[in-house]
């Protein structure tokens, strides 16, 4: 992808996705009017709850009718909406640049991450939300043009231009710093946002569930999207190869036939350790596949996140 | 193992063709770009074992299955049972023992180990060598090394024929030892054809230690022992023991003692019996007597046939059915009036010479008539040479060429024995190599007494029974050394205290050696001052009789020999077969066999009955380990075969090749089929939580 493109957003895509709004799974405290619960009472016109009047409150408030029936005063609340904040974690480690076949005409994971984020970050600047960009990988490599990438969450279709320009600019490389990535974003981001992480998770496990629970604990909202290529869940290589790490590792020369099987014993292990991560830390997980379309991804993703009818938002 | 194309394997080294393929691609392998290597890192290390050993057997049994065809095309002989390693040797020595017992045979084939031996020894020399050695056939009977043109020549050879003689193989060695030695035949391989039978193989005799150092001295000797000690079942074997004419007024009749056994298997005892058809013939007359054979054997003494009373001589055989070893089913015998037992002794010292005049006249068998002379040297022209069994010379040896040399040899080459003793004074004479040297006196109080002597034959052999003679309690006080150029001798006895020899067998060296009498020289007078021979008396008195009964064997018209090369002397050729109503001519057999083979042959009023040695009959074979301790230090194999047996011993084996190279390629295939991938478990795990939420 070419510096400071924008090919990674489709026209398309994003027009039909306009229709599902974006919903955060908890509330939210923002800064304006948003779509989104807040924790605060407000006036909007949702109900919250009654309560038992006490001197002071504003009588406007008060329930007539409640007194009416049962001669007790009761005050009306309503929820507040507010707006949230939106942070998209990109993973850039060298892994990232993986692609299938090894051709990355196919496409890279980071590419695929970019599409994600770029059209998220879109849909939720368009319903007003702030959405922010944190690279995480390279942050400490100096000379990385995705060292300093790390734009704070923000309204407006300014920022939003910027975090697109970002995007598109950012590149992988290097070893993963992933993890450290984590606790450093549940450290500096002070206020609960919905934290859209993208990677391929390629880390130990043990830590992995200690940085979102760090995040978690911070009362973030966290979603994964867990980017995988099927050729690395079946390792389908028909003959001997040499494999050359992404991160900078050592080449590997290995025979499929002879360590295939491994592989996939190994693969399975780790899938299940991270859905063991899932379940106990209640993140929302999307495991992807490279070859899935981004667009149908978006709007499981989407609407995913609607509140049931009749549920409480 | 040979091969018939062994240029071809000068392709062997293709054969690691898959290790440089292997090799090759190991640096041309396609490069990927790859994120998820914790994961292969973790699997490399789960199967690093396993990975590298079926790489490694998959390669070898590349590499076996391309060598295996090499070989397969260079047409590989069977050499796991050959041995036969390299190229060709220069010369290949047939050794093939003749004995009787080789004439064993399968009853259903007909094939006796002889033939069957001889046929694989054909194929195998035709296949191995391929006329690319000189080849050289030496038999036990003749010991004549005879070049053959071609192996398959050899069955059709008279010197690869039947005998019924005995097989002396360590003689038979001493020959190839002595061919090899003096031909210098290079590199030689030399194949031994025998059924390992103990007697002819003689293993605690004392030429072998001579053999082994003479071939361990020649570089390049191998020696292939094929053998066949299976012993033959259910046969049977005759001997006759005596033959005795008797008349009486009104009728005559030949008494036999005969003897039929079961050889290998000891009377059991268990009373077990059976019926047995004996089939005599006498001067072409046929009778048969029913006999019953008890405990696996069946001594019938003093059995009648009548004669006529004019019979006073002829011929006669008694025959067995046939079974599975037809040479010892017959034994043939010749009678005639008995001679009388005369033996001669040359002294001018009767009063010492008496005891052992006592000794030969005393009957060991009453029925015959004994007679000893004492005769003074200087009435030595008074001798009846041929009516004499035994001679004992106690006079200086003649000399070399004198008459007195001749008429004693003539005496030997008869069958005669001929025994030395030491005589007091002192000449120049010497015979058939052997002369007196000095006297040794240890006196009474430290006399000599004798360490070893044989005692499996010869005349101080053990008795019957097995007993030994009591030869070491005898004393020595004064003895004559034996001065003997060694080629021609052979101790039977020695002293304990210097080893020297006490009893000496010389031996003629004339080509009727087999026919020709006992010549001893005793190194000891027998008498008071000598010994105490004749004190004792028993060793004394079994020695001379035997000596005297092997003398007696030529003594009249009606000859009783075992068949031998030199059986009839030095002029075989007038030696016949007589003439009998019902006998097939067909079955003479010609002139040079008919030392070698048993049967009744006549000349000049004489009868000869020639019979296989007795010690053919038996069946005690050697075993690997005494014949590995035989040859010793010697590159030698042996290839144990039986009659039954129709595989070929050199024979093609590319078939085998082939089978390990189908089995290589079939282990190389399975070890290379793909492992069932497992994707499966993987892609459950992964659907898990495809767009799930926690």
């Amino acid at each position: 992808m070419s510096e400071g493109s924008r090919d990674f957003l489709d026209p398309s895509v994003l027009s039909r996705l306009m229709a599902l709004p974006l919903h955060a799974r908890q509330s939210m405290i923002g800064s304006v009017s948003g779509m989104h619960r807040s924790p605060v009472r407000g006036s909007s016109l949702e109900f919250a709850e009654y309560r038992k009047y006490v001197p002071g409150d504003d009588l406007r408030r008060l329930d007539w009718r409640a007194w009416g029936r049962s001669d007790r005063y009761y005050i009306k609340e309503f929820e507040a909406d507010t707006n949230l904040r939106m942070v998209f974690l990109m993973d850039v480690s060298g892994s990232m640049n993986f692609a299938h076949d090894g051709k990355e005409e196919n496409g890279t994971r980071l590419d695929y991450a970019r599409k994600l984020a770029g059209s998220l970050a879109y849909l939720a600047a368009h319903q007003g939300d702030a959405v922010g960009l944190w690279a995480a990988g390279a942050s400490g490599k100096k000379g990385s043009p995705s060292a300093a990438v790390n734009l704070p969450a923000r309204r407006g279709s300014v920022h939003l231009g910027t975090l697109l320009d970002s995007l598109g600019q950012i590149e992988a490389a290097g070893e993963t710093t992933l993890l450290q990535s984590l606790h450093e974003a549940a450290e500096q981001i002070s206020q609960r946002a919905l934290i859209v992480i993208f990677s391929d998770l390629f880390a130990d496990a043990a830590e992995l569930r200690s940085a979102v629970q760090h995040l978690r604990f911070r009362k973030h909202d966290v979603v994964v999207f867990h980017l995988l290529d099927q050729q690395e869940l079946d390792f389908d290589f028909d003959r001997p190869a040499r494999f050359v790490d992404l991160e900078g590792a050592e080449p590997i020369l290995a025979d499929p036939e002879d360590v295939g099987n491994a592989y996939r014993k190994a693969v399975t292990e780790w899938i299940r350790e991270i859905d063991n991560i899932v379940r106990t830390s209640g993140i929302d997980y999307h495991r992807i596949k490279l070859q899935e379309n981004y667009a149908e991804v978006l709007a499981r993703f989407l609407l995913s996140r609607t509140p049931k009818k009749g549920g409480k938002e | 193992m040979s091969f018939l194309q062994p240029f071809l394997l000068w392709g062997l080294p293709l054969a690691l063709l898959p290790v440089i393929i292997h090799l090759i691609h190991l640096h041309r392998r396609k490069t990927v770009p790859w994120a998820a290597t914790i994961f292969l890192l973790a699997a490399q290390q789960m199967n690093r074992g396993y990975s590298r050993l079926r790489r490694f057997l998959i390669l070898a049994f590349r590499v076996l299955a391309l060598a295996a065809l090499f070989a397969m095309v260079a047409r590989p002989l069977a050499g796991g049972l050959l041995g036969l390693t390299g190229g060709a040797p220069d010369t290949v020595l047939v050794l093939l023992d003749r004995s009787a017992s080789m004439e064993q045979q399968n009853l259903a084939s007909g094939t006796s180990k002889r033939e069957a031996g001889l046929t694989k020894l054909v194929g195998a020399l035709k296949e191995a060598y391929r006329g690319r050695s000189r080849l050289v056939l030496i038999d036990s009977a003749t010991r004549e090394a005879l070049p053959v043109e071609r192996p398959e020549a050899l069955a059709d050879l008279p010197a690869t024929w039947a005998t019924d003689t005995t097989g002396d193989m360590p003689g038979l060695l001493q020959s190839a030892l002595d061919h090899i030695t003096t031909n210098q035949t290079g590199r030689t391989d030399v194949w031994v054809l025998s059924d390992l039978q103990q007697a002819d193989w003689d293993a605690s005799g004392g030429r072998w230690e001579s053999l082994r150092s003479g071939f361990s001295a020649l570089p390049g000797v191998r020696f292939h022992l094929l053998s066949y000690p299976t012993p033959a079942t259910g046969n049977l074997a005759i001997t006759v023991d005596r033959v005795e004419r008797r008349s009486t007024v009104d009728k005559a009749e030949l008494l036999l003692d005969l003897e039929v056994t079961r050889p290998g298997i000891n009377a059991t005892g268990d009373g077990e019996e059976t019926e047995l058809p004996i089939r005599f013939v006498v001067n072409g007359t046929t009778s048969v007597h029913k006999a019953t054979l008890r405990d696996n054997r069946l001594n019938l003494r003093g059995h009648a046939i009548p004669i006529d009373r004019e019979t006073e001589r002829g011929w006669g055989r008694v025959e067995l059915p046939a079974d599975t070893h037809p040479g010892d089913n017959t034994f043939h015998f010749v009678f005639d009036k008995q001679p009388v037992l005369r033996s001669t002794i040359l002294s001018d010292d009767p009063f010492s010479m008496a005891p052992i005049k006592a000794a030969l006249s005393a009957p060991a068998d009453p029925s015959r008539n004994y007679q000893a002379d004492i005769l003074p040297t200087d009435r030595l022209s008074e001798l009846a040479w041929d009516a004499t069994a035994l001679i004992i010379w106690n006079a200086p040896l003649p000399a070399p060429d004198s008459l007195e040399s001749r008429q004693l040899l003539d005496h030997v080459a008869a069958g005669r024995s001929l025994l030395f003793l030491p005589p007091d004074i002192t000449g120049d004479g010497s015979f058939l190599g052997v002369s007196w040297g000095d006297w040794i006196e240890t006196g009474a109080s430290e006399s000599d007494r004798i360490s070893w002597w044989r005692s499996d034959s010869g005349p101080m052999a053990n008795t019957r029974s097995g007993k030994a003679l009591p030869v070491g309690e005898i004393e020595i006080s004064r003895r004559r050394t034996l001065v003997s150029d060694g080629a021609n001798s052979l101790p039977l006895a020695r002293i304990e205290s210097d080893g020297a020899a006490v009893l000496l067998a010389a031996l003629p060296d004339s080509a009727a050696s087999a026919s020709a009498g006992d010549v001893l020289f005793l190194a000891t007078p027998p008498g008071t001052g000598g010994s105490t021979l004749a004190r004792d008396g028993v060793v004394l008195y079994a020695f001379l009789q035997r000596l005297l009964d092997q003398g007696a064997g030529s003594l009249g018209t009606a000859l009783q020999r075992e068949a031998a090369l030199g059986s009839l002397g030095v002029d075989a050729t007038k030696w016949t077969a007589p003439e009998s109503p019902g006998e097939d001519p067909t079955e003479l057999v010609s002139t040079d066999l008919r030392p070698l083979r048993a049967g009744i042959l006549q000349t000049d009023g004489q009868l000869l009955a020639l019979n296989r040695p007795t010690e053919e009959d038996q069946t005690r074979y050697l075993d690997t380990s005494t014949l590995g301790e035989l040859f010793s230090g010697l590159d030698h194999r042996v290839i144990e075969d039986t009659v039954e047996d129709e595989t070929s011993l050199a024979s093609e084996i590319w078939r085998t090749f082939l089978l390990l190279m189908a089995v290589a390629l079939v282990l190389e295939a399975l070890l290379s089929m793909p492992p069932k991938k497992d994707t499966r478990t993987v892609e459950e795990a992964a659907r898990g939580f495809k767009g799930g939420k926690a």
